[in-house]
């Protein structure tokens, strides 16, 4: 198809060429170019018009490049954007990362679930909250009830009242939740020069880019650019939104030990706490995973029955024959 | 004068003749050559009926004389509504000799038991994937309605039992409501295994009632009206119900009062291992 | 075809036999749908699942 398509546009431009040569002779031939089939300027146009596969080629063609371009570019060729954010405001797009649960069939790495587990207990707790898991979550998701009745053991609840009406403190239960840092948002507040550490319970859901973006702010971190002014107790961060963040680097090569012995690097902290935060934030995640492919297969295979049995059932309408015999012509 | 002067005729159209441009009438579609159609009836005696499709007789007369020329011309017209649309495209079916219907051999089963059970087949598995599938939905919107994880996390209680010495009560609080456990002297044991339960008001052995001799374990509310029973307390050396006086024995067992059961026991498990109990 | 025969005589012929027939089917199906699915997801996933390093903290406790 494509071998044909040069053919016909030269003939087309000869035939343009020839019209501005001899002009005035032309026109007509010009003017009934749809009657007269033997005129060459009108044999391209024909050909396009008159062949599905060109112009199902041309269509192709056309809505493929526009696809490209909003792929490369992200917008649609030849329509303007306005933007309220220059990029530096809104903060740098992260990369997409292979995480280990990104496909459509992909549960969680739960070794690294319990190794995100590990680095947040020893570093991101400081400051930020898990208001919204308990110990038991962890219970069957990367740690054994041994391990987590222990672990919830050492911190102490406020619990009560007791028999005279006071409140008490005793050790932590599985269905008790994870301690916060800070008691109030006030406090939060204070210890951080005005900025509250969000809670990460969501945080995965919570922010453009997901597991993305918060892997990139975890490693992301380096030297401001030459010009950029940033203010004591500011950190510059170029996937955060407005380049300047509170939250200090946490994550150094070789902060903590874990006991599987994985190389703790930054990116393999990162990596791995994002992981337990993206559980956090979905601990549903991998059961809606298997009920999902069970669904897919399930209609899909019901939808394939249904217009079986459909077509059956209209076979006795769609073959019947309707004759009509007219009555018999006497000579 | 006797040649006939007029040669003018009128000439009725039906409608379904129009008049080309040049104001000749056409009517291409009318078969002139066309009969009544055999049976039709009235002919009986009148020679040939009226040609349905050529206008009545009585609808043109033009009287002559042979002296005065034309003195009386009569016609019954077709309405004059100008020009006729000719139609260009047309839905109806072209008119054939014979019927043609299109072949639907080809449709036939060959084999007729094979066809039959393979309709039969997919129908059954029709039904059979929709009722799994209406299954699994039913049950899951059901497992919607029990309790959800986190009130069955706080619903189980673990008590350490190596902090009750013997001879001792503990209360504790499960599901809002006091648990009393005792840890009770072989004494109390005797005296609880040794009772003629078989005559009580709610009889029941205190086998029946202890998993272990030495652990018994009850929900502390009077059966009577809801009452917490005091411990150690009473005529029968257990439980007393200060409201309306009810007596517990040492197995929990209403014996005097107004109390219709025994109190209640909750499920609970001992774990010998770790020396701790379960409720609930 | 003989085989379309026996089958036909033995469970469509009486609805009686036909319909707990479905039921009956439903509920094996389910559940060998179920096993089905599970392997298959096992051996998508394998290594990664809690199941499959449970082992390692077990033995420690």
């Amino acid at each position: 198809m494509l071998a044909r398509l040069p053919a016909g546009a030269l003939k087309n431009v000869a035939a343009l060429r020839s019209a501005s040569f001899n002009g005035a002779r032309n026109i007509p031939r010009v003017r009934f170019a749809s009657t007269s089939s033997s005129s060459s300027s009108s044999s391209a146009f024909e050909f396009l018009t008159g062949s599905r596969a060109a112009l199902a080629t041309a269509t192709v063609l056309s809505v493929g490049s526009v696809a490209w371009y909003a792929n490369l570019y992200g917008t649609l060729p030849f329509i303007g954007e306005v933007h309220a954010n220059s990029p530096a405001e809104e903060g740098l797009h992260p990369p997409h990362y292979p995480w280990s649960h990104s496909g459509w069939l992909d549960t969680f790495d739960h070794a690294s679930i319990r190794r995100g587990y590990q680095v947040y207990r020893e570093v991101c707790a400081a400051c930020h909250s898990l208001d919204r898991i308990a110990w038991r979550n962890l219970v069957g998701v990367s740690h054994t009830v041994d391990e987590v009745k222990a672990m919830a053991e050492e911190v102490e609840y406020e619990d009560g009242p007791n028999d005279q009406g006071e409140m008490f403190m005793r050790p932590g239960k599985l269905s008790d939740y994870m301690p916060a840092p800070y008691p109030n948002e006030e406090a939060a507040r204070a210890s951080n020069g005005g900025a509250l550490p969000p809670d990460l319970s969501l945080i995965v859901k919570a922010r453009h880019g997901g597991a993305d973006y918060i892997f990139s702010l975890l490693t992301g971190y380096r030297d401001p650019p030459a010009g950029f002014e940033i203010r004591d107790g500011m950190n510059y961060n170029p996937y955060f939104p407005g380049n300047a963040i509170s939250m200090a680097r946490v994550l150094f090569d070789g902060l903590v030990e874990y006991e599987d012995g994985t190389p703790a690097t930054t990116s393999q902290m990162a990596k791995d706490v994002v992981t337990f935060l993206n559980w956090a934030a979905e601990p549903e995640h991998d059961e809606r995973k298997k009920n999902g492919l069970k669904a897919v297969i399930l209609f899909t295979t019901l939808w394939a029955i249904s217009i079986y049995v459909k077509r059956f059932k209209w076979s006795v309408i769609k073959s019947r024959k309707i004759v009509y015999t007219p009555p018999a012509d006497k000579p | 004068m006797a040649a006939v002067q007029l040669a003018k005729k009128a000439v009725t159209v039906p409608p379904t003749v129009r008049t080309l441009a040049s104001g000749v009438p056409v009517a291409p579609l009318i078969d002139l050559k066309v009969r009544a159609p055999a049976g039709h009836g009235h002919e009986h005696g009148h020679g040939h009926a009226p040609r349905s499709d050529l206008p009545a007789r009585w609808a043109t007369k033009v009287s002559r004389s042979s002296s005065l020329g034309l003195y009386n011309k009569s016609y019954t017209a077709a309405p004059v509504t100008g020009v006729f649309q000719k139609s260009l495209m047309h839905t109806s079916a072209v008119a054939r000799d014979a019927p043609q219907v299109p072949d639907f051999s080809k449709y036939q089963a060959k084999d007729e038991s094979r066809n039959r059970g393979l309709a039969y087949f997919m129908i059954g598995s029709l039904g059979l994937l929709s009722a799994s599938v209406a299954k699994s939905t039913v049950t899951e919107f059901l497992a919607t309605m029990s309790a959800s994880a986190d009130v069955l996390a706080m619903a189980r209680v673990e008590v350490d039992l190596a902090a009750i010495p013997e001879g001792k009560n503990v209360i504790i609080k499960w599901r809002g409501k006091p648990v009393f456990i005792r840890h009770r002297t072989q004494d109390e044991i005797e005296e609880a295994r040794n009772t003629d339960w078989k005559s009580l008001r709610d009889p029941e052995s205190d086998e029946q009632r202890t998993k272990k001799p030495e652990w018994l374990v009850m929900l502390g509310v009077c059966t009577h009206l809801g009452c917490v029973p005091i411990g150690e307390a009473g005529d029968y050396g257990g439980w007393f119900c200060p409201c309306h006086g009810s007596h517990y024995d040492i197995s929990g067992r209403i014996r005097k009062g107004p109390a219709p059961l025994n109190l209640e026991v909750p499920q609970y498990d001992i774990n010998e291992a770790d020396g701790k109990l379960v409720i609930g | 075809m003989s085989l379309a025969n026996t089958v036909y005589n033995a469970i469509v012929k009486r609805n009686s036999v036909f319909v707990p027939t479905i039921f009956v089917g439903a509920f094996a199906f389910s559940i060998g749908f179920d096993v089905g699915i599970t392997k298959f997801w096992d051996t998508w996933n394998k290594g990664k699942q809690w199941k499959d390093i449970r082992d390692k903290y077990v033995e420690q406790a």
